[in-house]
């Protein structure tokens, strides 16, 4: 039985704005185990950034986590004062997010970003954090560490950045790391370097990790549970194998139809429509008004996320009937 | 292949070497930086070298009043009727304004930086409350009430203080402006990753408002406090010209003020510190284009 390390039940995070309340996370659960990476897929606005942070309880104004329950290493994360999340954050949860670009402050160079958070969460000599810190970019394999220690962030390519701000996301030794689209901005190159470190990282480091993207090439590369998300709620849960010979979900099987594939050829699908607006959802099934395979039912009665296997979830009415595999 | 000995480490560039770079290739602020240089080695050589003071009446006993410029090189540029040498009244009179540039800039940026800080950063009621109280300032007649309180204070409360009352004066009606685009700073730089990261890894917000936003907000001070040093000197120039001013101690103002007078039969008394006001505020004014050319991300190549 493998670990658990974090349990998301339910949990529901509005943004409250002048045009109204938006639904941007709508009852998701899943469950992260250790050495199961896990991949948040969706499109964007399908809630897997602001699923990351609520986790870790920083979801930027208007918004708010508005119910439920996120269980962190046993203990209620969503009951911690702000000031007990202070050690959570980086400490417990470490969290790269989307832009290296931006990521890391201009001002200050790579040796005094990194310190700042090896101290923040342990009193440690100077010469032990800088020890430490070296070490860290060893970890993350930045040719000529002791060099790069003192340049600033505009002074650094893409990926070297990206592996910087992963640096730091490690540096106080996190269990679990949440990765927000962490090649999105990158060069492909350098996308399947960062791709790789990541790997290495979480099997040597032993850390649970979640990668939340949009690119099922790197879901396929990467995890071995994946979580769809669509419109704020988990369409699918599945093993990576299985997701890609047999989806479950008709969102599902939409999004790896719009995927190139170069084993196979043939056209690419778009998905018609584009996600709803969130502060009046569709009613029923959220994906109905895009889904090819809709009936009345969808319309009027919202599914449940029902449990169609070992590890496997589903949220569709139809997904007895349907058979959405690739090769249909 | 690599040579023995020791690798050169090579510094890397910070912001400031990038921005001081970027700026020495600009002419304009060069000449702006000149130009302030100047005043300053004039004002320093006020303070302690020149040996005629400020506010001199010796030309009375000596019968050298109202001299026109270029007559007596020892009065380059006249000297008034009461005998007081305008040359001199001009190097003492830049220590004067640059005081009350500099002085009531200070006050304001501390002030506005704390406040701008405060109601950026909270979004909430306190930070509207900030933001409104800082609104009110721009509503108010500011010069009416600069003049009113410098009137009533010069005289009644604080006479000794002189310049310094000025400099108070400025600097308290001064900080809502440099408060204004501190906010704004603060509301684009917060919503910059950096912050959500440096927050995401368990920064607490003190940490995160005095470390990554506030040193990232100073460029956009540095340039506005530049044009807010000329526009203090302005202000002190029409105090003094209005005649609510201290009487007692040198500045650009106060002589203009008396050359004003006698316009028509001594125009130099008024033209050449008028002339000097006018080259310190361009100086600044060009320090602070440039600086704004240096610091600016948005107009880097």
């Amino acid at each position: 039985m493998p670990q658990t390390i974090l349990e998301v039940e339910d949990l529901k995070s509005y943004f409250y704005t002048e045009a109204g309340v938006v639904k941007a996370v709508d009852g998701v659960s899943f469950t992260v185990n250790k050495g199961e990476p896990l991949g948040l897929v969706g499109e964007s606005g399908s809630g897997k950034t602001v699923t990351a942070l609520s986790v870790l309880r920083i979801v930027p104004h208007p918004g708010r986590v508005v119910s439920g329950k996120i269980t962190f290493h046993d203990e209620d994360l969503l009951a911690k004062t702000e000031k007990e999340m202070r050690r959570v954050r980086g400490k417990q949860i470490g969290y790269v997010s989307q832009d290296p670009n931006s990521s890391l402050d201009p001002l200050f160079t790579v040796e005094s970003q990194l310190t700042e958070v090896v101290m923040a969460h342990e009193k440690l000599s100077n010469e032990v954090a800088s020890e430490r810190v070296l070490k860290l970019l060893q970890l993350v394999k930045i040719p000529e560490p002791e060099a790069r220690l003192k340049a600033y962030p505009h002074e650094l390519s893409g990926g070297m950045r990206q592996r910087i701000a992963i640096a730091r996301a490690l540096a106080a030794e996190p269990d679990l790391l949440i990765a927000d689209e962490p090649t999105t901005n990158l060069d492909v190159t350098i996308q399947a370097q960062v791709l790789e470190l990541l790997k290495d990282l979480e099997r040597e480091l032993e850390m649970a990790l979640i990668l939340i993207t949009h690119d099922m090439g790197i879901v396929a590369e990467m995890a071995q549970k994946v979580v769809v998300l669509y419109a704020g709620r988990v369409a699918e849960v599945s093993h990576v194998k299985e997701i890609f010979s047999a989806p479950k979900h008709p969102y599902t099987a939409a999004l790896l139809q719009a995927v190139p594939r170069i084993d196979k050829k043939r056209e690419l699908v778009p998905i018609p429509g584009s996600i709803p607006n969130l502060i009046t959802p569709p009613s029923g099934c959220r994906y109905h008004p895009r889904c090819g395979y809709m009936i009345d039912k969808c319309v009027s009665i919202e599914p449940t996320l029902e449990r169609v296997g070992e590890g496997r979830e589903v949220s569709c009415h139809r997904w007895r009937e349907l058979s959405l595999g690739e090769s249909s | 292949m690599r040579s023995g000995g020791k690798k050169p480490v090579r510094r890397g560039a910070s912001q400031r070497a990038v921005g001081w770079r970027r700026f020495k290739r600009n002419k304009t602020g060069l000449a702006g930086l000149g130009i302030i240089a100047f005043f300053t080695l004039l004002a320093v050589y006020g303070l302690f070298l020149d040996p005629v003071p400020g506010r001199s009446y010796a030309c009375l006993s000596t019968g050298c009043s109202n001299l026109p410029p270029f007559a007596d090189w020892n009065h380059p540029l006249g000297t008034e009727t009461s005998g007081i040498d305008v040359w001199h009244e001009i190097i003492h009179g830049s220590a004067g304004d640059l005081y009350v540039g500099f002085g009531a800039t200070l006050i304001a940026v501390v002030i506005g930086l704390a406040i701008g800080a405060l109601a950026g950063y909270r979004t909430g009621f306190s930070g509207a409350v900030l933001l409104g109280f800082t609104q009110l300032f721009f509503v108010l007649p500011v010069l009416v009430l600069i003049l009113l309180f410098s009137k009533i204070l010069l005289t009644f409360v604080a006479r000794g203080l002189g310049l310094t009352l000025i400099v108070l004066i400025l600097g308290l009606f001064g900080w809502p402006f440099i408060a204004f685009i501190a906010r704004g700073e603060i509301l684009r730089i917060r919503e910059l990753e950096f912050v959500q990261a440096s927050r995401a890894l368990g920064a607490s917000n003190f940490r995160i408002l005095f470390r990554h936003i506030v040193p990232n907000l100073l460029s956009s001070i540095i340039v506005v406090a530049s044009l807010a040093v000329a526009g203090n000197i302005v202000t002190e120039v029409v105090i003094s010209y209005l005649g609510f001013g201290d009487a007692n101690t040198s500045t650009w103002g106060l002589i203009i003020q008396e050359g004003a007078n006698y316009a028509n039969t001594s125009w130099w008394i008024a033209f050449f510190p008028g002339i000097a006001v006018v080259l310190c505020v361009l100086g600044f004014n060009l320090l602070g284009d440039g600086l704004s050319d240096a610091l600016n991300p948005r107009l880097r190549e």
